[in-house]
């Protein structure tokens, strides 16, 4: 069967799109690498389904929403779990990590320069809760999956990347901030030692977010 | 339709509530799933919390095994009894509804926290500068696909889908505290009309703990 054309269009950052590469990378498919300018976007908005990104277009056909997009490439090329209740377990967890994300946000667009802010109130006051209150769960669930690198099942996941992503903008911009979750750590570091995607991540172009 | 032969046990614990719970209870009437309804009061619940793998309801038990978060739930379900779309790509655009139905819940959460009186608050100010502008801005959108997809009473495809079920409930709850609030948008009332008047959701309606959210 003829490949569908991919196209996916973001910022020039990783944020909420950069899952979706590393699968496509991942699963060698050739797709076009979008990115839009912050002032360029306003005039497209109202041109995407949600007015928001990022936005995958599969044969022409647009998709909004990063989870949907992930999900569904991933499930498109093996990273969604190896069984309807692993992927469940995926979902779940990518679910409990955008809860998590949804605290920490308001931080991160201070750290990234998008929002003014005291970077240090919000790491304490904001950050360190929304820490101290998922990473447990992470670090748990990275034990009781038996430290084999990943954090659902024994095969790499859409959320093993989404996770592995977020440790890593976490390491640029706050080093030590995950100190406490070794077993995070090593997971994470098993993830981003998977071969191909090792090549992606020192081949891309180092951005602030 | 779900093969008889090796039925698993299903088993749902949520608080005594509707909430994104509900989405996964009308999937198991919807597809004549038997499963256990397990409604977990507030002060049981610190002694039971430690249970579940998140520490936080709803969670489904599947022979046992549990799957946290309302809307993995929610879509394994759909996808066991046929509510996921036709093709991967529907399954996707329902998912990325679904989504977007959260970030709806996310905006005008503060709304509810003052008209609840969880949080102090003015109602009538909250309403104007938080519950109208949030449901504008997301049901606007959801017309919109409603229409798109041919007004046949479905969000995505030509059958009903877990994010169909969803809006339906959500346009209640929220109904129950703004009256008349989605008056604009008659092709999203459309398909709450059309899950409503399924005979099984119909009863089930009807005879279900009366809560208020």
């Amino acid at each position: 069967s003829i490949m569908p054309s991919y196209k996916l269009t973001y910022f020039d950052g990783r944020a909420r799109a950069e899952v979706a590469r590393q699968i496509l990378y991942l699963a060698d498919i050739p797709f076009e690498d979008v990115r839009i300018s912050l002032h360029d976007w306003p005039s497209l908005k109202s041109t995407t389904p949600f007015g928001q990104m990022p936005l995958l277009e599969v044969d022409g056909q647009s998709l909004p929403q990063s989870f949907a997009i992930f999900r569904y490439l991933a499930k498109q090329f093996g990273f969604s779990g190896d069984s309807p209740f692993e992927s469940a377990w995926v979902d779940a967890l990518a679910d409990q990590h955008a809860d998590y994300f949804r605290e920490i946000l308001p931080v991160l667009l201070t750290i990234w320069g998008f929002t003014q802010g005291d970077r240090m109130a919000l790491v304490k006051e904001v950050a360190t809760p929304a820490r101290d209150k998922y990473f447990p769960l992470l670090e748990k669930i990275a034990k009781d999956n038996g430290l084999n690198g990943h954090f659902v099942g024994d095969s790499l996941t859409w959320v093993d990347l989404l996770i592995a992503e977020h440790v890593g903008s976490i390491n640029q911009h706050l080093p030590g901030f995950l100190s406490a979750y070794p077993s995070v750590i090593k997971t994470v570091n098993k993830i981003t030692s998977t071969p191909r995607l090792k090549e992606w991540i020192e081949k891309r172009k180092e951005t602030t977010f | 339709p779900v093969s008889t032969l090796a039925m698993p046990s299903y088993k749902l614990s949520e608080f005594d509530t509707r909430g994104l719970a509900e989405v996964s209870r009308q999937l198991f009437i919807l597809s004549g799933t038997p499963y256990e309804d397990n409604r977990i009061s507030k002060d049981q619940w610190p002694a039971l919390k430690e249970k579940y793998g998140f520490g936080e309801l709803p969670v489904l038990e599947v022979d046992g095994k549990q799957i946290p978060q309302s809307l993995a739930i929610a879509r394994y379900l759909a996808k066991e009894f046929g509510f996921y779309g036709a093709n991967a790509f529907e399954a996707a655009w329902i998912d990325a509804l679904a989504d977007q139905a959260k970030d709806f819940i996310s905006d005008i959460h503060p709304y509810f926290a003052i008209a609840m009186g969880m949080v102090a608050g003015d109602t009538d100010k909250a309403k104007a500068e938080i519950a109208l502008p949030a449901i504008k801005k997301h049901f606007d959108l959801f017309e919109k696909v409603a229409k798109d997809n041919g007004s046949n009473s479905h969000f995505v495809g030509s059958n009903f889908s877990y994010f169909d079920i969803l809006i339906s409930e959500f346009v209640f709850s929220i109904d129950s505290f703004l009256p008349g609030s989605f008056d604009a948008f008659p092709t999203v009332l459309a398909v709450r009309a059309k899950v409503t008047s399924i005979p099984a959701i119909k009863e089930w309606i009807e005879k279900r703990p009366k809560t208020v959210t």
